[in-house]
């Protein structure tokens, strides 16, 4: 009984050592088992044939691609071990198979395909080779049996060539083998991985465990042959269908990388070869004719024709999430490719590592760029900044990653970031002009940051003749810099400095490229601030015969006819530009401001009436916001509304303030926060937050109630008026607005405190400091009357009607001298005034 | 126009007319046998002024409005084509040829953006998320997820409008154009696996001429067209290259990477970040994979070896996985009281520590008294105290700081301090710790903390809840008990001054 039980004690022990590859302690129990029992020598062959077989595999291993290598002479012992075992035939069936396969995997080894084939694979079948109830090992060595079945048939040629029929035959042969191989080898692991961590416990240690299974030459060539040979054959729908089998076997410690890798290139084929018409499902039957597989080889199949009665176990469960499109699919992949890529990043820098840091950086920065090109398809550049944050952890000293971080936060509107990010990439490439260009461009557009705008333009000057193309950029984006600093500048002086400085860099980038419409435009632009009208009439036409259906240029050019008093051709202009852009809010603006001044305030009414339409049908139904996570721009608007009535309304079209005031700070700084919030606009529209369109609405009431103050009509005018205070209170057009209305009323108690509420919210609101000067006025308080309007005149000095008013004032208090000058040049600026200011078109880069 | 062609042209014109409901299937299979036919038909497409113009955009737009996907696809295929047409027409404002291909393209467009209940098209996809099982993983595996804003928002699988509703269009305007092209190579996108090489290789041209069309780049390439500027946006410029892509991988390497380059080069120009970073993306991750189909025509350069699955980096080299798995030695139960105290317990640690920890001494308690004498004491008097069982080298780095006040020379200090500290982490190493080291390495998993902000795991494991439970037990037994004094000679000296300044 002892020995019995010792004896199967001894089997137990034999089996763990085989399914551990443990083949340094084989010798020892073969002496063990032999000295139980007599038979157990045949045994004892198998297993000392099969230990020094391994061994030799472990101590040279095979490369794959490597020619055969013929007889080894440290094999001879290894075929006589094997030859003994099968020759007296006394084994038991199981290990007669494994003493068949065993020599048919050395024959490989040395050489010999067709000895393999002919003499061993021929007395073996291995499908009878059982799969249920297997020790580990034996569902290693079937694994390996049809891998390298597979092999010897791919090396020995077809009987008959000339049988093309026989030929497909023999390939499909050939793929079945590897992918029963790859089939098995996936339970194999799977099984190997349960037997381990049940001695273990069942804990996902991160740490190094004891060991970690090696596939080998022959596991490897089973899990991967079957695909490679469908992809050389053109069968992509075969090879998408065996990489998504692998795939969706359950992982385990050693399948890992081999998962990554193929996760990765499946990616790559759903992004490169395929589109959302040729995609299928993976728990889908693939399309019988699919333009993906080379129509000219035939005979192809498109599902696997082959059953095994044990097959690895599969990711299962409820609610599992299965891909619909190949966007979706690629981008599962590719996160969980990410997660692994991002779980190998190599962290330290010492330099013997510096192999390993460049291959761990490789990987993930295909990932990455796979990852970059599935969302941007899809417009997802909020996740996409996410993903590539992560990738920092790879990213010291490399460009490409720094690059596209930087560009995904500016795609996401995350723009204070995005800088930030970007001054990292010109320290890496300093010579890139379009680094600095694209800083600029924040910097001017939603960050409103000059000064560190001006230095990033002066980079790109610095560089000289090296940014070629990019250098007239460079005169551009300064010039709007400056341009942009008159505007804010509250003194004279500076603003007049910074007027010629921006016509110098205008004129600078004009010759340097000439069929650039931008510089002329922007040219032209600068000039009618400065009230150049003839010149900038010139350049604005220039512009306009370089891009003929330039919108900005067609509403400076209509600007520039209202100035020079020519309205009705203004009025052409405008609509002849609104026939292209219908449904450009700044260009009805200016239609309505227009069409009171021609057509009288009926028609204008009913411009504004158009706009409200317009409004209404773009944002109910356009989600201009790509990724609007569902729910429709208007939806996400409302719930922001709440949020409104503690903000200012910061208009663009705001006379004084232009796109960006810094005067009206507190406003701008809303926006900028908002801008970083809003991250997910296209880049098209112009970069306003959720708020954009409630801006629109409050500002389309205001020149409603404009134009019913034009009429005399104070009731209705209230009413728009209460329209955009519903959505901006404490906006101060809107208490301009209504202190107008109260003017109109005769209520000049009413008046004066609207627009001093409206002064305290906006200090440098021209317009209201002009009413509020009249009013006192006219309340014969000059002197303070006139300190307003003295006021006024520094913010703007272009304001005609303000310097009439500081006329009328200074003659009240008899100083007629003073007077004269204030009201020439009220006539001197009136004679070249637009109907609204030059600066309502916005400026970017 | 060759007259054969016009005769191709024409029947395939005059045959689809005839054609019964029933037959339209077996007639677009047949299409594909028609070798002439679609050369013909590029020819007109191409040739603005031809007759057969018309007649041919309106033949397209019947086969589109066919709803059969052969013959959308058929349409389709042209579309790169019928894009330049437009695109060129309309700038050299030529406004009136163009109006059937217009009517053609706008009519596509139309009837793209509703589904088949007439209701607008809103085309969406799932984002998936690593923390939802899927059929190619499981949540548990993939370890920690970071816990951005977006990944929580994006908790559980959330559906993302890509593209629409968009509005029905009866002109072009400027402000609208690119709009409906850019909806339109996205529709062409969408088929792109059906396309032809002769359509890929159209749309490579399209886009390079888009791009460089009036800039210098134009007498580079060699291109004699319209030499005007067209306006383009980024998200068509994006769509372009996702086409392009495609067409790059799939065996128009020298047309694509010729495209390629010219969006990338007006995408800089434009300084657009969507378009610059895709294509960056494109160009990068093609760099590395030689594309080899130029051997054989229409050859797909998809191609897979097999790789050895073993993971390529070597395992003593430290990554993110292994340093999540690192156990730092983190026993932050002891009270350290204020910081001033902490800094004392460092000091003593630093210069005081020098070689090797005996299991078995138990200097606890003398820290903590040293440190609540350090309050008690000025710590002027502690110092020089202290002094005495420091190196030279020690009493260098400290000699500035000892002069000056002591509030000014702490942060000074500290710092020192966190240094020594991390090169002295090994001193703590398992079972009997002593205090010491024990609020030493507690400094220091502090330190690393800040420094590595959170990087290292909840300190769950055994190890330190066992340090947590000995420290309270050394709080309990309180300040006054003196351990018996340690056998190393070399600390004696320190440990003495401590001793003393206590008593």
């Amino acid at each position: 009984m002892t020995a019995r039980k010792s004896g199967s004690r001894l089997e137990t022990e034999i089996e763990r050592c085989r399914s551990e590859s443990q083949w340094d302690k084989i010798p020892e129990l073969v002496r063990q088992l032999s000295a139980k029992l007599i038979s157990n020598d045949d045994l004892g062959e198998l297993l000392l044939g099969e230990c020094k077989l391994q061994t030799y595999l472990k101590e040279n291993p095979i490369k794959q691609g490597a020619s055969p290598r013929g007889p080894q002479p440290k094999l001879v012992e290894v075929r006589k071990h094997l030859t003994a075992a099968l020759d007296r035939g006394n084994l038991k069936a199981d290990y007669l198979q494994e003493a068949s396969v065993l020599m048919a995997k050395l024959c490989y080894v040395e050489g010999e395909h067709r000895d393999a084939l002919g003499s061993h694979y021929s007395k073996v079948n291995l499908d009878d080779m059982q799969l249920l109830g297997a020790p580990v090992y034996r569902l290693s060595m079937i694994a390996e049996a049809y891998a390298t079945k597979g092999l010897c048939l791919e090396k020995v040629p077809a009987a008959s060539p000339s049988l093309s029929n026989k030929n497909t035959e023999r390939e499909q042969e050939i793929i079945t083998c590897y992918e029963k191989s790859g089939d098995i080898a996936l339970l194999y692991l799977q099984e190997a991985e349960k037997v381990t961590s049940g001695i273990q416990n069942r804990s996902p240690k991160p740490g190094p465990t004891a060991q970690d299974l090696e596939l080998g030459y022959f596991l490897e060539t089973g899990l991967q042959r079957a695909h490679v040979i469908h992809f050389k054959n053109g069968n992509l729908t075969r090879g998408v269908g065996r990489f998504r089998e692998i795939l969706r076997a359950v992982e385990n410690r050693t399948t890992q990388s081999l998962r990554m890798t193929i996760a990765r290139q499946l990616a790559e084929i759903l992004l490169r070869g395929m589109c959302e018409q040729s995609y299928w499902s993976p728990l889908e039957d693939p399309p019988t004719v699919s333009p993906l597989d080379d129509p000219t080889r035939q005979g192809h199949t498109h599902s696997k024709n082959y059953t095994l009665s044990r097959r690895p176990r599969v990711y299962s469960g409820e609610n599992l999430f299965c891909p619909q499109e190949n966007t979706e699919e690629a981008l599962l992949l590719l996160l969980i490719s990410e997660s692994m890529a991002n779980r190998d990043a190599v962290l330290s820098r010492i330099p013997e590592h510096n192999n390993d840091r460049i291959i761990s950086l490789q990987s993930a920065s295909v990932v990455y760029d796979l990852l970059t090109i599935a969302l941007g398809r899809r417009g997802q550049y909020e996740m996409l900044s996410e993903c590539l944050e992560r990738a920092m952890k790879f990213a010291f000293e490399e460009f490409h990653l720094w690059y596209q971080l930087a560009l995904s936060l500016m795609a996401a509107g995350k723009s204070a970031r995005a800088v930030k990010v970007l001054k990292e990439c010109i320290r890496l490439k300093p010579d890139d002009p379009t680094i600095p260009l694209l800083a600029v461009k924040l910097c001017i557009g939603p960050l409103h940051w000059l000064d560190e705008g001006d230095c990033f333009a002066k980079m790109v000057i610095d560089m000289g003749e090296k940014a070629a193309e990019f250098r007239a950029k460079g005169y551009l984006a300064i010039g709007l810099v400056y341009s942009l600093k008159a505007t804010d500048a509250s003194l004279r002086s500076t603003q007049e400095e910074y007027q010629r400085k921006a016509l110098g860099a205008f004129q600078r980038a004009q010759s340097l490229s000439p069929t650039d419409h931008l510089a002329a435009f922007y040219l032209a632009l600068q000039l009618a601030v400065s009230r150049q009208i003839p010149e900038a009439l010139g350049y604005v036409r220039q512009a306009l015969q370089l891009q003929g259906d330039d919108v900005h240029s067609l509403h400076l050019l209509a600007l520039l006819l209202s100035a020079q008093k020519h309205y009705h051709d203004a009025l052409n202009i405008i609509e002849m530009a609104l026939s292209e852009y219908p449904e450009n809010f700044n260009l009805l603006y200016t239609k309505v401001k227009l069409e009171s001044m021609c057509r009288g305030p009926e028609e204008a009414l009913l411009t504004c009436k158009h706009m409200l339409q317009i409004w209404k049908s773009f944002y109910n139904l356009t989600n201009p916001s790509d990724s609007g996570r569902g729910s429709s721009l208007l939806d996400r608007a409302i719930a922001d509304r709440r949020q409104l009535n503690a903000m200012t309304l910061p208009d663009f079209s705001d006379p004084e303030t232009g796109s960006v005031h810094a005067t009206s700070i507190a406003a701008s700084r809303v926006e900028q926060a908002l801008s970083e919030v809003a991250s997910s606009l296209q880049s098209s529209a112009p970069k306003q937050g959720p708020m954009h369109p409630w801006m629109t609405l409050a500002q389309i009431w205001l020149h409603a109630a404009e134009v019913y103050t034009s009429m005399s009509k104070p009731a209705e005018a209230s009413a728009c008026t209460q329209e955009a205070a519903n959505l901006f209170p404490t906006s101060h057009n809107v208490l301009y607005m209504r202190g107008q209305i109260a003017e109109l009323r005769g209520n000049m108690d009413d008046a004066k405190r609207w627009y001093e509420e409206a002064l305290s919210i906006n200090p440098t609101h021209v317009k209201t400091m002009q009413r509020l000067g009249l009013i006192l006025h006219q309340l014969q308080r000059y002197s303070l009357s006139e300190k307003v309007l003295r006021d006024a005149v520094q913010v703007n000095s272009t304001a005609h009607d303000v310097w009439n008013s500081l006329g009328e004032v200074l003659q009240a208090q008899g100083n007629a001298a003073a007077a004269t000058e204030c009201f020439l040049t009220a006539l001197e600026l009136e004679a070249s005034s637009p109907i609204l200011p030059f600066t309502i078109i916005p400026r970017a880069l | 126009m060759l007259a054969m062609d016009q005769g191709v042209v024409e029947e395939w014109l005059s045959e689809f007319k005839t054609l019964p409901d029933s037959a339209v299937s077996n007639y677009a299979a047949s299409l594909r046998d028609k070798g002439a036919l679609v050369p013909a038909l590029y020819k007109v497409i191409r040739e603005n002024y031809s007759d057969l113009l018309e007649p041919v955009c309106h033949q397209l737009f019947e086969f589109y409005r066919s709803g059969e996907p052969q013959l959308q696809r058929f349409t389709l295929q042209f579309l790169p084509e019928l894009l330049w047409s437009l695109l060129s027409v309309s700038a050299a404002r030529d406004p009136h040829t163009s109006g059937c291909i217009e009517a053609l393209l706008l009519g596509i467009y139309n009837l793209e953006i509703v589904d088949k209940d007439g209701q607008s098209k809103i085309l969406s996809f799932t984002v998936p998320s690593l923390s939802k099982p899927s059929v190619y993983h499981e949540p548990s595996a993939i370890g920690s997820i970071a816990l951005t804003e977006g990944a929580l928002a994006n908790h559980g699988l959330s559906r993302v409008v890509y593209s629409g509703p968009h509005l029905q269009r009866e002109t072009f305007t400027a402000q609208n154009r690119f709009e409906v092209l850019t909806f339109l190579l996205l529709c062409y996108n969408a088929a792109l696996s059906y396309m032809t090489s002769t359509s890929l290789q159209s749309l490579c041209q399209l886009s390079s001429r888009v791009c460089i069309c009036g800039y210098p780049r134009q007498q580079m390439r060699r291109y004699k067209g319209i030499s005007t500027r067209l306006t383009v946006t980024s998200e068509f410029l994006v769509q372009l290259i996702t086409g392009i892509h495609y067409a790059l991988c799939n065996g128009e390497v020298e047309l694509g990477s010729k495209a390629l380059d010219d969006v990338l080069y007006r995408a800089q120009l434009e300084l657009f970040p969507e378009a610059l970073l895709v294509g960056n993306a494109i160009k990068s991750s093609l760099h590395g994979a030689a594309l080899k189909s130029n051997n054989k025509e229409g050859a797909r350069s998809i191609q897979v070896e097999i790789t050895p699955t073993s993971s390529r980096i070597s395992r003593n080299a430290v990554t993110s996985l292994s340093i999540r798995g690192h156990r730092w030695k983190r026993h932050d139960a002891v009270d350290l009281g204020s910081p001033d105290e902490l800094m004392d317990i460092s000091e003593v640690d630093e210069g005081v520590w020098p070689g090797g920890v005996g299991p078995d001494m138990t200097p606890p308690t003398i820290t903590i008294s040293n440190s609540v004498t350090t309050l008690n004491l000025g710590a002027k008097a502690m110092k020089k105290c202290r002094l005495g069982g420091r190196t030279s080298k020690d009493k260098d780095k400290e000699a500035g700081p000892l002069t000056t006040g002591r509030a000014n020379s702490e942060n000074i200090e500290l710092s020192i301090k966190r240094l020594t500290l991390t090169s002295s982490q090994s001193v703590p190493k398992a079972g009997a710790l002593t205090s010491l080291t024990r609020t030493a390495s507690a400094v220091f998993s502090r330190s690393f903390e800040q420094v590595a902000s959170g990087n290292a795991p909840p300190s769950s494991n055994h190890t330190s809840s066992e340090a947590a439970r000995y420290s309270c037990s050394l709080q309990e037994e309180g300040l006054g008990y003196l351990s018996p004094a340690p056998n190393h000679t070399q600390r004696s000296p320190s440990i003495s001054v401590h001793l003393g300044s206590d008593l």
